[in-house]
This record gives C-alpha cells, sequence and structure tokens, in this order.
C-alpha cells in the first residue's frame, strides 16, 4: 500500500491566541478605509433629519386635530398604520439581528450596526403603542371593540378569557419588556465591544440570540392578534403571527438597506459597504417580498378555497366595500414589481436603485397595514356593515397620510440621530476581517 | 517504496491508492481530555475547520473513491441484506394490495385516507432536507453544508421515491392511475385542476425532476473521477479480479470474468458524459449548479405547500388552518434532517475516514437545525390550538381537544402525545451544548423526531377524518398487518437504496468540499495570521 498520507498530527487547542486576535485588531484598526470621516457620520444625514422631525410633529399634530375634529376612529386608524409600520421595522431589524448572531454571519458585520440602531427603536416603538392601548382603554374600545366588555355578544363571552383588558394590558407590557431587553442588548453589546475589544462578547450576543428568536416569534405573534387580529374580533387566522413577522422581516432589512444607500451617497462607508454587501442585502430584500406574497397567498387563498362564512367575511368587507383596489395594489405593487425588478442582479449591486425599491418596499409596508387596518374604521360594526354606505372617499385621506407620517416621521428622526451617533459598523467584531473582504464570487 | 521512481508515484497519484485502500485515518480522534475533535471552538473570532485531519486534496479524493471502489465492511453487507430483503417484502405487499384491492387495508368509510397518505406526507418531508442543504444552504452560502450534501441528496429521490408509490397505489384501481396526469383522452375524461391533489401531481414529479436533476449534475464531475481512477488502473495492471462478496470471510474469486473497474469505466464512463475537468466545463457546471439552486429553492417551499393545501383547503375540523404551508415547510425540513442525521452518523461510524469530512461540527449544526424548526412545529402545534379555542368554532375546538389531546376522551390521545413528545420535547434538549455535540444523544433525538414526524401526519390525516359532524360516522381507524407491512417494507427500499448510494457514488461532493478548504484560500488576506 501506498504511504502518501503518513503524517497526521493531533488535533490542537483550537482557542485564537491572543496575540493573532490583538494583530487582527492593529491591522484592521490601520485599514485605510476605518479613517474617522469614512465610518462616522456627524451631521451629514441632518439634511433629512429636521425635516422628518418636523413631518413627525406635524403629522401627529393634524391626527389629534382630525381625531377631535372629524373622526376618533380614523384618527386612531391612521395613527396605529404609522405606528404598527415603525414596529415593524424596528421588528424585523431585531428578527435580522437574531439571525445574524445564531448563525455567525460573518459578511453582514459591516451593515449590522444600523440593523442594531433600528431594533434599539424598539422602545420608543413601544411608547408609540401606548397611546393606541390608553385611549382603547379610557374608551371603553375604540377600534378594539372587545376591550369595551363583552355585553351578550356569543363570540366575545367565549374570548373573554384572552380578550378583556387586564390581560391585554398585562401582554402588552411583556411585549415591552422583550423587546426592549432585546433590542438594548445587541447594541449594547456591540458597542461595548467598539471599546473594550473583547470578543467574548460575540458569543453572549450568540446565546442572547438563540432564546431570544423563541421570545421574539411568541410576542411578534400576540401581538400581531392582539393589535391587528383583535380589530375584528370574529376573525382569526392561524397564518396571522407569520404574516405580520414577513413584513417586518421586510421592512426591516428595507430600511436597513436605505439607510446604508443613504450614507453611501454622502461619502460614508466607502469600501466597507459595497456593491457586494448590497447584493446581499438585495437578496434578502427579494427572498422576504417572495416570503410576504407566499404567506399572504396561502392566507388568502385557503380563506378563499374553503369559503368559510367567519374566515371570509375578513376578506368580503375589504375587498366590496371599497378597498378593493388596494387588494389588487398590493398583488401588483407589494409583489410583482418589487419581484420582477429586485430580481435583477443590477439593481442589487446598485445601491441607489436598491435603495429606490426599499423606500418603494416601505411604502408597500404602510399600505398593508392600511389594508389590515383602516378599513375597519368603517366596516366594523354590524349595523354600518350592513347599511355598506360609508364607505370611504378620498376626503379624508390627508388624516391617513398624516397619521402615517406623523409616526414614521418620529421614527426616522430617532433613527438617523442614532446613526449619526457613533461609528457606523462594530469596529472591533471578531468577524469584521471577513465581512470587510466579503466578495459574492470568488 | 524503497527508491523513488517518478513513473510510479505519478501512477500512484493518479490512480490513487489500491484499489479500496484508503489513507491513514487519523491517529487522535479527539483533543486528549475533551470531546472536541477539533471543530467545536467557541471563539467567536475564528470559523472552524470543515475538514480535519490536515487532509491534502489528493487524500480526499482517495477516501470518497475509495470507499466506493473498496469492497464494503461486513457490517454493510448484513444491512444490506436484510433491507433488501424487507424492500423484497414491501413490493410483494403492493402486488398483493394490486391483486386483492384496498380493502386489505384498514381504510372504512369514515378514514378513507390513513397509512397511505400518511406514508406519502411522510417521505415526501424527508426529501426536503436535501434541497434545502442543496439549494438553500447554497444561495446562503453556508459552507458546512458540502459535508452532507450529496448525502442529503440521493436521500431526497429515494425519499421521493418511496413518497411516489403510495398516492399511485391508494387509488385501488392502480392501472387507472394515468387518469392523475392531464393526458388527452378520448373519452375527454380530464383531472379536476380546481383540486389540490392534482396539483400534488405536478408538484411531486417537478420537485422529483429538479432534485434528480441536482443530484446528478452535481455529481458529473466525480464520476469522471471515479471513471479515470478505474480507467488508470486497468492502464497500470492495479485492478482486483471480479469477487463475490462472502458474509465471513474472503471474497470468492471470479477468475475468468471481466474485472469490476471495466464495468466502472463503461458505467461511471457513460454517466460521466464525457466530463473532462476542463476550466470550460466547471464554468458552465457552477452556473448550472447556481441556476438549478434557484429553481429548487422555491420548490422546496411550493411542494410542501401544496402537500398541506391537500388538507388545508378543505373545510375539516383540524385540517383547515391557514398556518398549514409554512408549517408543513417547516415540519419538513425538521423530518429531512432527522433522517439525514439517523443515516449519517451510522456512516461515520461503518467507514471511518468519513470522520473527517463530516465532523462533530457538522453535526452540531445540524442538531441545531433540529432544534429550530422543531421549535417552529412547536410554535405551529400552539397557534393551531390557541386558535381552534379563539375562533370560538365549537367543532374546530373539539377536534383538538375531544379528539387528540384529552387522554380521558380522545380516542388517539397516544398518538397526539407521541407526536408532542417526540417533536417538540425532545429536541430541546438541543439547548444544552453537550448533549447537541453528541453523536449518540443526536442519534437518538433524530430518531425520536422521524418517530415523532411520521406521527404527526397521522395524528393530522386519521384523528380529523374518524370523527366528522355527525356522532353517527364515527369510526376508528385501525391499521392491518398489510397497512404495517407495506410501511415497512418503503423503509427496506429507502435503506436499500441508500446502501446502494454507499456502495457505488461518491457520498461526498469531492470538489466542493476541496473549495472549503484552507488550502484553496491559499491568498485570503488574512492567512497569516490563523495558525
Amino acid at each position: 500500500m501506498s504511504q502518501i498520507a503518513a503524517n497526521h498530527p493531533a488535533p490542537v487547542e483550537t482557542a485564537l491566541p491572543d496575540q493573532v486576535w490583538e494583530r487582527r485588531l492593529t491591522k484592521i484598526a490601520a485599514d485605510p478605509r476605518m479613517t474617522e470621516d469614512n465610518i462616522h457620520a456627524r451631521g451629514v444625514l441632518g439634511k433629512f433629519g429636521l425635516p422628518l422631525l418636523f413631518v413627525g410633529i406635524a403629522g401627529l399634530l393634524l391626527t389629534v386635530i382630525g381625531g377631535f375634529s372629524m373622526n376618533v376612529r380614523h384618527a386612531l386608524a391612521a395613527y396605529e398604520v404609522g405606528a404598527f409600520t415603525a414596529l415593524s421595522m424596528s421588528l424585523g431589524c431585531l428578527f435580522f439581528l437574531l439571525v445574524f448572531h445564531s448563525l455567525n454571519a460573518g459578511w453582514v458585520i459591516t451593515c449590522r450596526r444600523v440593523f442594531e440602531h433600528g431594533a434599539a427603536l424598539l422602545p420608543f416603538c413601544w411608547l408609540a403603542l401606548v397611546p393606541i392601548v390608553v385611549i382603547e382603554v379610557v374608551n371603553g374600545g375604540v377600534l378594539l371593540e372587545w376591550v369595551g366588555g363583552h355585553g351578550d355578544d356569543y363570540l366575545l363571552k367565549k374570548k373573554a378569557p384572552y380578550l378583556n383588558t387586564g390581560f391585554f394590558i398585562v401582554r402588552f407590557l411583556i411585549y415591552g419588556a422583550v423587546w426592549s431587553f432585546l433590542g438594548w442588548r445587541f447594541i449594547s453589546l456591540s458597542r461595548r465591544m467598539d471599546e473594550t475589544g473583547d470578543r467574548t462578547l460575540g458569543r453572549k450576543a450568540r446565546y442572547t440570540a438563540g432564546w431570544g428568536i423563541l421570545l421574539f416569534a411568541l410576542t411578534t405573534a400576540f401581538a400581531a392578534f392582539d393589535f391587528l387580529m383583535s380589530l375584528d374580533f370574529r376573525f382569526f387566522s392561524t397564518m396571522w403571527g407569520v404574516y405580520f413577522f414577513a413584513s417586518s422581516a421586510l421592512s426591516g432589512v428595507s430600511v436597513v438597506v436605505l439607510t446604508l444607500a443613504a450614507l453611501r451617497l454622502r461619502g460614508k462607508l466607502t469600501g466597507l459597504v459595497t456593491e457586494e454587501h448590497f447584493h446581499d442585502l438585495g437578496k434578502l430584500v427579494f427572498a422576504f417580498t417572495v416570503f410576504w406574497a407566499y404567506i399572504a397567498f396561502s392566507q388568502y387563498f385557503l380563506i378563499w378555497y374553503s369559503n368559510i362564512p367567519e374566515e371570509t367575511a375578513w376578506f368580503v368587507y375589504r375587498k366590496s366595500h371599497g378597498w378593493h383596489w388596494l387588494f389588487v395594489t398590493l398583488c401588483v405593487a407589494h409583489f410583482l414589481i418589487p419581484f420582477l425588478i429586485v430580481g435583477w442582479r443590477a439593481v442589487k449591486r446598485n445601491p441607489v436603485l436598491l435603495g429606490t425599491m426599499a423606500l418603494f418596499l416601505i411604502v408597500m409596508t404602510v399600505l398593508d397595514m392600511v389594508w389590515v387596518i383602516r378599513p375597519m374604521v368603517y366596516v366594523q360594526t354590524q349595523p354600518v356593515l350592513e347599511a355598506g354606505l360609508q364607505e370611504p372617499g378620498l376626503s379624508g385621506i390627508w388624516l391617513d397620510a398624516a397619521g402615517a407620517l406623523g409616526v414614521l416621521g418620529i421614527w426616522g428622526w430617532l433613527m438617523i440621530r442614532r446613526v449619526e451617533s457613533g461609528p457606523l459598523l462594530p469596529t472591533k467584531d471578531p468577524m469584521l476581517h471577513e465581512s470587510m473582504a466579503h466578495k459574492n464570487y470568488v | 517504496m524503497t527508491t523513488f521512481e517518478p513513473d510510479q508515484s505519478i501512477a500512484a497519484r493518479l490512480t490513487g491508492l489500491e484499489p479500496g485502500a484508503q489513507p491513514a485515518p487519523r491517529r487522535q480522534k479527539l483533543i486528549p481530555g475533551t470531546r472536541d475533535d477539533g471543530t467545536l471552538t467557541e471563539d467567536p473570532g475564528q470559523r472552524a475547520p470543515l475538514v480535519l485531519g490536515d487532509r491534502s486534496f489528493g487524500e480526499i479524493t482517495d477516501i470518497v473513491c475509495g470507499y466506493a471502489e473498496a469492497p464494503m465492511p461486513k457490517p454493510w453487507l448484513a444491512l444490506f441484506s436484510i433491507f433488501s430483503m424487507v424492500a423484497a417484502l414491501g413490493t410483494g405487499m403492493i402486488l398483493y394490495l394490486i391483486i386483492t384491492g384496498v380493502g386489505v387495508w384498514g381504510l372504512n368509510n369514515q378514514v378513507d385516507w390513513a397509512w397511505d397518505i400518511t406514508n406519502f406526507v411522510f417521505w415526501i418531508g424527508i426529501g426536503h432536507a436535501g434541497t434545502l442543504i442543496s439549494a438553500i444552504l447554497c444561495l446562503l452560502k453556508q459552507n458546512w453544508r458540502t459535508a452532507v450534501n450529496r448525502s442529503a441528496e440521493a436521500m431526497t429521490i429515494f425519499a421521493v421515491t418511496c413518497a411516489g408509490i403510495f398516492p399511485g397505489i391508494h387509488v385501488g384501481r392502480v392501472w387507472f392511475a394515468w387518469m392523475l396526469f392531464p393526458v388527452p383522452n378520448s373519452q375527454a375524461i380530464w383531472p379536476n385542476f380546481r383540486s389540490p391533489l392534482l396539483w400534488d401531481v405536478f408538484a411531486v414529479s417537478t420537485y422529483a425532476t429538479v432534485s434528480a436533476l441536482f443530484w446528478y449534475m452535481g455529481m458529473i464531475p466525480d464520476l469522471a473521477t471515479l471513471r479515470d481512477r478505474a480507467y488508470l488502473r486497468l492502464q497500470k495492471g492495479l485492478s482486483r479480479p471480479f469477487g463475490i462478496p462472502m458474509p465471513v470471510g474472503k471474497d470468492i474469486v471470479v477468475p475468468f470474468l471481466p474485472r469490476p473497474d471495466t464495468f466502472r469505466v463503461l458505467a461511471y464512463g457513460l454517466l460521466a458524459l464525457g466530463w473532462r475537468f476542463s476550466s470550460r466545463h466547471w464554468h458552465r457546471y457552477e452556473k448550472a449548479y447556481l441556476i438549478l439552486a434557484g429553481i429548487s429553492t422555491p420548490l422546496v417551499l411550493s411542494v410542501h405547500s401544496i402537500v398541506s393545501f391537500d388538507f388545508a383547503v378543505s373545510i375539516l375540523p383540524g385540517w383547515h388552518t391557514t398556518i398549514f404551508p409554512p408549517y408543513f415547510v417547516a415540519g419538513a425540513v425538521f423530518g429531512g434532517f432527522a433522517m439525514v442525521l439517523l443515516l449519517l452518523i451510522p456512516v461515520r461510524a461503518i467507514l471511518p475516514n468519513f470522520s473527517d469530512l463530516l465532523t462533530l461540527r457538522h453535526l452540531e449544526n445540524m442538531a441545531k437545525i433540529l432544534l429550530v424548526t422543531g421549535t417552529m412545529v412547536g410554535f405551529a402545534y400552539a397557534m393551531e390550538f390557541f386558535i381552534a379555542w379563539y375562533g370560538g368554532n365549537r367543532f374546530e375546538y373539539e377536534a383538538f381537544a375531544n379528539n387528540r389531546v384529552n387522554p380521558m376522551i380522545a380516542p388517539y390521545w397516544w398518538a397526539y402525545w407521541t407526536m408532542i413528545i417526540c417533536n417538540v420535547v425532545f429536541p430541546q434538549m438541543f439547548w444544552v451544548r453537550r448533549l447537541r455535540q453528541n453523536p449518540i444523544v443526536i442519534w437518538i433525538v433524530a430518531l425520536a423526531v422521524t418517530i415523532g414526524m411520521w406521527f404527526e401526519r397521522f395524528v393530522i390525516i386519521v384523528t380529523s377524518l374518524h370523527r366528522a359532524f355527525l356522532p353517527g360516522e364515527w369510526h376508528m381507524f385501525w391499521p392491518t398487518w398489510v397497512d404495517i407491512l407495506t410501511f415497512v417494507g418503503s423503509i427496506g427500499i429507502f435503506l436499500t437504496l441508500f446502501m446502494l448510494f454507499l456502495k457505488f457514488l461518491p457520498v461526498f461532493a469531492m470538489a466542493e468540499v476541496k473549495l472549503v478548504m484552507p488550502q484553496a484560500h491559499v491568498h485570503d488576506h488574512d492567512h497569516d495570521e490563523e495558525h
């Protein structure tokens, strides 16, 4: 027998030697791309920040005015559209952080700080929901009919153990605690790593991500049940949590792409977030566009095919009460258009085009929330449904715009402030070198 | 070798080792004093090695081709004999069914789908891990997949083969099974295009076609390697004569027959389609690979989504629930990975050098996937149950509470709780690092999951059907011996095919394994600081 392979040394101790780690940090710090100017954005996005803050405050003021002068249900729905789009963007960022950490993803690290900022806004998103809870509880149910009590309705009485104000508030507090903790945890570990260069913090993040995914899934699903599905307490769908999650993941990665594209256009992160990173982020945008469509289609299709009245009602009073145009718009613009455009390689590798598509998809997420929330203003209560008359016109559309832009403007302003507040990427992440050298095809 | 003879050394390099010989095994399997084979580093600053033992490219070829060329070890022969007998038994059962009619199964007017469709969904689900590993993990550039993709893809094909049997034979008059396909015919009888059962025919046959193409195309370069090695051995006179393997003792040599390498040259040569390792071939290969990966990815989702439609479009309590499509996909990946682990952990033991290519880290990663998908499935169970209550529909709620969950009332409570314990409770062990790094524990959990996933389909199908809206229609299902032996036989068919795969085909994608080795990345900017 030939003896080609005679020498097989025993495995050696596998941890990375400290001097190698030190050398790697020095090498990265000395990298010409890691200049102070390239990885900080102080004042660079300020041009967008203040206008966003202005839009936000003006939008919220107009919503309040609309609530008093026109219709409090309409104003609240408009506000919820904004609040849930903001929440879905932040939850989406958190989801990707959980995934990146648990998969030990290397390519994304130069982009990861933006995800961390998005997730760190979860306490704000939660606070943005507080007015909704307060208004619902104080008024005894505005859009959430069941908050007011259960009356004689068979279903409401049956669902009372879950749909009751006390338990609702408890759940709401749990969501706040979980989201705030997870959102804070990743940015703080990442920032601490920037300061100390302690790479074992990466393990802590991975550890948190493991059980964080479980908490994320449960809180996202039940928050979607509590605030969105129970807008119509008769409706139920096991898919609902996944549906909201699909929007979250899509809008989360979209807002990150948008931020990174803006930074690149301002001449930041040159050579660090390259077209290779945009290509991969674009794949995520594409994948979750398709995933959203898959989930939305499956939910619609199964309900349509079985044709059970207690489920179809949800679609019937959307499609036949003046919202059919939105249904068609979502099919075409939330799926078909981005599917055809983002599928194209050149688009994914171009920050401007991909950023534009990301903005477009955030708008689509807003429309998706409109589709879920807004029809409930008119079609919810039985008498109105029977009358079938109060179909929405264009007259109140300013209020819808104001409500959505109000929350999103402030979210955007906070996001920009956060992005400008420190380095644009984790500067001492253990796998940063992989991300800096990331190539799709070698 | 005492003197250096260039000619002989080149011949040795080209032909590999003596047919069937393996390179020297690693001397120390584990780092002394640990359970770590050298891949279980938890340091966030570095990646675990994907190939152990400091192997060269040549040794990878020798390990993989060596096992395909060698006489298999005795345990293989014993197992193969048993499995093929079980497969024959299964084939016999199918024949008996066709001759006699579906009355030999335990079906009745109420439960008209039972083990047949349970087995179909079970096997189709098993297949999904292969496509997930080869397509989705390829698009996600998960390098560790190279250790398992070939065998998982093979498993996909065999599982789809087993799956395809059941819908075919459950129709009763099997000679009309061609009517599943929309074939133009003189009576103008068409299948119902609005039925998900028909979409299933398209989905599964597309899936089988693309998976087979993907698997075969990926194998072409490795088949060419096997062809070339056999050819060179023939040329250099290194070929072994033909021998009949015996359960004990040596093979019986048959001197006048052509040598096995002759057959190898012919068979592998035919299958390798003239592959010559030119850079042009590789270039096209990579393109085709990527395109097939792109096509397979939506297929993984669509196949099991459509299988879930078979149930979810109905109005039967327990079947109609909107989360079915993603829940079925997650369950399929879950069951598929369990099967991959169930097969590959013993393979590591029987063919020891494979444990250099399939390390503890690979097993740990797959264990983590089991944990994630198992918890996803658990999440779906919870959602189903919650919404069954929340929806306020009494029938829906009772289909869960009184037909499945409550041991006092539900006749099939044991099936439901087997499913919960096997699918949700067992994988939770993998939260503990020591457990998910232990091959024996992983194997036990994988076995539990495989059992649990079969029961999941049984619970969905039989417990929903056996009690419909009117108590007068209630009827229990009990399997007959034909039911049981047909299912056991399908396991036999699956395992027989897998054993043949181990014997005759390259179990690892050699080119891909080599691509993830450090030698392939000598120009990485960072290489000087590692080691």
